[in-house]
């Protein structure tokens, strides 16, 4: 195998190494791709509520009285509910979701979960990244996509996570999926190396390295990845006008970035984003709302943006979240680890409305909302109906899609 | 967890090529080690050498190297970290909670890295590690006594026997209340603790029925953890004493009853076989040498000393198959660096920094661990190491680096010295010339001669380049 740059090559203000497979420009060279559902143009966005986002007041159901008696102090007051008919509405911090909503952007499904929960964030985290309820998977559902339909050639971009660290949701054993909290922030550090990598970044071939190893290839292609991803990622996306206000928070500014991404045509089918805590055992309501608020906020903003640049109809926003919270409210003003709740899908190419089984509070599972939607089966939705993949191999097994998207 | 499971994946392993030779693989190697093969051993068997280190083991053979490593002290003799020295802790710690806790692990963490990388007993702390990878517990801020205690318990097992410590996991704190031993009794029997230890700690899938996950659960019941002083409790009242079926074996089995059922399968020895032939040797190992590996195991009744001793001594072991054949886990990494340089103690940043490579000490990522392998590099992680790198050459801690504060103002003699003693010269011929031009300052208007202004830059350049071939990702 040859190897070009087997360090770290040319970075910034230096020569970009000749690459005739290079991708990137010819990415840049496409022209926008026909924002249409159904071209190969749709991005899913993923967005994780992290902590157990209490569905209950997210979406409320107002027109339930045992929501008020069980909730005495957290329970939304009906007045203040964005109603939605006269079974449920937002919590008032979703004003942005609710005007999308009245477009017919938003889908809420109810009550999805999965057999036998469990009440660990970290094991529940892992069985909605991993699909696996049942056994432990080291990929997730969306890097098992990957594997399912390889990237095209060198394209580092198909995925993305808008995170610290790569999500297991994006782990797979085939492709490469860059962790870019930032443009700041995917950066090989080393500025003072510069004149340094410049001397060091001749070709070099395996052949002449005294030793054999079953991961040299491996060690290198990474190498080469993070290199060039992080080196073009700012160049790539450089071009893209933001045209919307996105709030100061940290969601904002993930929201921000996609809009970028997908603007910018990479190719990028998955993007990640994180938003939380939602782990509110203790003075939830003032917590929640305020989280609901900014969640809400970035949506809209985001949305905003890409209709701007005419994108609101290739971009799907997923929500989920490990588990809902217990109904009945606990003594520190606060409500505990949960079982289900409901999730949303937002987007242009969504058929808005409320899906799925309205929570029934009496009938629970040890004070929690039961189940009434297998989770997999929106992951087989967005596999099939979006993404336009067979879901089977992804999941271990068929789900049956729901009728959500356009 | 649900009753049925499948295979835990472990993919992103690779076997090297070429053949084993089974007749010669264990038998000891002979002759000096060297310095790449010294190098290679304290790698493995610990986290990298220091230089001198290097050189004191190059002198030594196999034997005399292992013997050296072997050599562990008590656990006793070992001096907690400030935090968890108060004998009354427990209570006093767990009541401030939250704040108090997590700075509590984080003084642990740092503790842990930097006994690896001072131990004299190197192999004592590279076993502790195997353990928490192997029988894995997350930790609790709640609780950080705990996770002190499971540490001390794998260290005191590091080179002992592998039956009596999984006796002794099945009772510790940490791992009763990880996998739910704790809620396990006998009215409402919770299955977490013993299906694991079948799945992931013992035998492997396929090698135990769904019946025998249930009735040795039914066995383990009655232990519980005291919360307000960390102590492990057996209530009978809460134990079933009724006769269960394990494994085609019938009787009042206690929790001790089923390990001792479950270590006296082939199965047991061959599964520990493959686990550490793929933490010091190579990874997917052929089922001959885990044959003979676990023949050992069987001989030695489970005792880790003589079974790592004939590893580490071994022709395979030093064999090119075996020669970087593994991918640095991000504490090899770490550690490895801080030891290569000669650097006296690990940072704070480096926890950071172990984050951003995916490993956490006391957090592994499931019940399974680490998976390692292809699995440790990705786009994301290959730029938290390289900045890690950087961050480090360019610290004030670098000053305690007196080998790399010495090397001559030649370029050509520091080049070799980097290359020698960072890579044991592990690297293409191209790249030794373009490090030499590097230091040189030859072949690019971009760098001036090498001179003693701007020496201390160039050297820390130099190290990074070095650094950053492929070699030093590999272990």
């Amino acid at each position: 195998m040859k190897r070009r740059n087997f360090l770290l090559a040319a970075t910034s203000g230096l020569a970009v190494v000749a690459n005739t497979d290079h991708v990137f420009a010819r990415a840049l060279a496409q022209a926008p791709l026909p924002g249409l559902p159904g071209g190969a143009d749709r991005c899913l966005v993923l967005l994780n509520l992290a902590g157990g986002n209490d569905g209950l007041n997210c979406v409320v159901p107002h027109g339930n009285e045992r929501y008020y008696q069980l909730r005495p102090v957290l329970a939304i007051d009906r007045h203040e509910v964005l109603a939605i008919d006269r079974n449920v509405g937002l919590n008032p911090g979703m004003q942005s979701i609710k005007a999308l909503y009245d477009k017919g952007m938003v889908a809420i499904v109810q009550g999805v979960g999965y057999p036998d929960p469990d009440h660990s964030h970290f094991r529940s985290t892992e069985i909605w990244q991993t699909a696996a309820p049942d056994r432990y998977e080291h990929t997730g559902w969306l890097g098992r996509y990957f594997d399912q339909a390889p990237p095209a050639r060198g394209n580092l971009f198909e995925g993305v996570a808008v995170s610290k660290v790569l999500p297991e949701v994006l782990v797979s054993e085939r492709t490469d999926i860059p962790a870019v909290p930032g443009l700041g922030e995917y950066v090989m550090a080393a500025d003072r190396n510069v004149a340094a990598r410049s001397v060091f970044s001749r070709e070099a071939t395996d052949a002449h390295l005294p030793f054999a190893s079953p991961y040299l290839a491996h060690v290198m292609e990474i190498e080469a990845n993070a290199q060039r991803s992080s080196e073009e990622l700012p160049k790539l996306v450089a071009g893209y006008k933001t045209q919307a206000s996105y709030p100061a928070t940290g969601l904002g500014r993930s929201l921000a970035l996609a809009a970028q991404i997908v603007g910018s045509n990479l190719g990028t089918k998955v993007i990640y984003v994180e938003h939380g805590s939602f782990d509110t055992h203790v003075n939830q309501k003032a917590t929640q709302n305020q989280l609901l608020m900014q969640f809400s906020n970035a949506i809209g903003a985001f949305y905003d943006d890409l209709s701007a640049h005419g994108n609101e109809r290739r971009v799907l926003t997923l929500t989920f979240s490990e588990f809902g919270r217990r109904i009945e409210e606990n003594g520190s003003r606060g409500t505990d680890h949960g079982e289900a709740s409901p999730l949303f899908l937002i987007g242009g190419g969504v058929k808005g409305g409320m899906y799925g089984t309205l929570p029934d509070l009496s009938a629970t599972n040890m004070g929690n909302v039961r189940y009434t939607t297998d989770f997999r089966s929106v992951y087989a939705t967005v596999l099939e109906r979006w993404l336009g993949r067979p879901s089977a191999p992804v999941l271990s097994g068929s789900f049956a899609p729901l009728p959500v998207l356009a | 967890m649900a009753a049925q499971q499948t295979p835990v994946d472990v993919g992103g392993i690779v076997r090297p090529v070429g053949r084993l030779d089974l007749v010669t693989a264990l038998q000891p190697h002979v002759g000096r080690l060297g310095d790449r093969a010294a190098a290679h051993l304290l790698r493995r068997a610990g986290f990298g050498g220091t230089p001198d280190q290097v050189r004191r083991y190059s002198a030594m053979t196999a034997r005399e190297a292992v013997a050296s490593l072997l050599a562990a002290p008590p656990v006793s003799s070992i001096t907690p970290p400030q935090e968890f020295e108060d004998v009354g802790g427990p209570v006093s710690m767990h009541r401030e909670k939250g704040r108090e806790g997590r700075e509590a692990i984080v003084t642990l963490q740092l503790w842990w890295l930097n006994r690896m990388l001072t131990s004299p007993a190197r192999l004592q702390e590279k076993m502790t590690l195997y353990f928490h990878s192997h029988f894995t517990s997350r930790a609790t801020p709640m609780f950080p006594w705990i996770t002190y205690g499971q540490n001390t318990l794998f260290r005191r097992y590091a080179l002992g026997n592998l039956r009596e410590l999984t006796l002794e996991v099945s009772k510790d704190a940490a791992m009763l209340l990880y996998l739910n031993g704790a809620q396990n009794v006998a009215a409402h029997p919770n299955e977490n603790y013993a299906r694991e230890l079948m799945e992931l700690f013992t035998l492997g899938v396929d090698n135990y029925s769904e019946q025998d996950v249930r009735e040795s659960a039914r066995a383990l019941t009655g232990w519980s953890v005291n919360r307000r002083t960390d102590t492990v409790t057996f209530d009978a009242a809460l134990h079933d004493s009724g006769d269960k079926t394990f494994l085609g074996q019938t009787g009042n089995f206690t929790g001790d009853d089923i390990i001792g059922i479950i270590f006296a399968q082939p199965q047991c020895a061959r599964f520990f076989a493959v686990s550490l032939l793929n933490w010091f040797v190579y990874n997917d190992p052929e089922p001959q040498l885990v044959d003979h590996v676990a023949g050992l195991l069987r001989r030695y009744d489970f005792e880790l000393t003589p079974v790592l001793g004939t590893i580490l001594a071994s022709n395979l072991f030093y064999s090119p198959r075996a020669y970087r054949a593994l991918v640095k886990s991000p504490i090899e990494f770490v550690v490895g660096t801080y030891s290569a340089l000669g650097l006296a103690a690990i940072d704070e940043f480096a926890l950071a920094a172990l984050g951003q490579m995916g490993q956490r000490l006391f957090f592994p990522p499931n019940v399974a661990g680490w998976p390692g392998g292809k699995n440790w590099l990705t786009s994301g992680t290959m730029i938290a190491r390289q900045n890690f790198l950087t961050r480090l050459l360019d610290s004030q801690t670098l000053a305690g680096s007196s080998w790399l504060q010495g090397l001559p103002v030649s370029s050509s003699t520091a080049a070799r010295r980097l290359a020698q003693t960072l890579l044991q010269g592990d690297a293409a011929p191209e790249a030794l010339f373009e490090l030499e031009g590097y230091l040189s300052g030859a072949g690019t208007a971009a760098l001036a001669p090498l001179s003693v202004e701007n020496y201390d830059q160039r050297v820390r350049g130099a190290a990074y380049l070095a650094m950053a071939t492929p070699a030093y990702q590999l272990n």
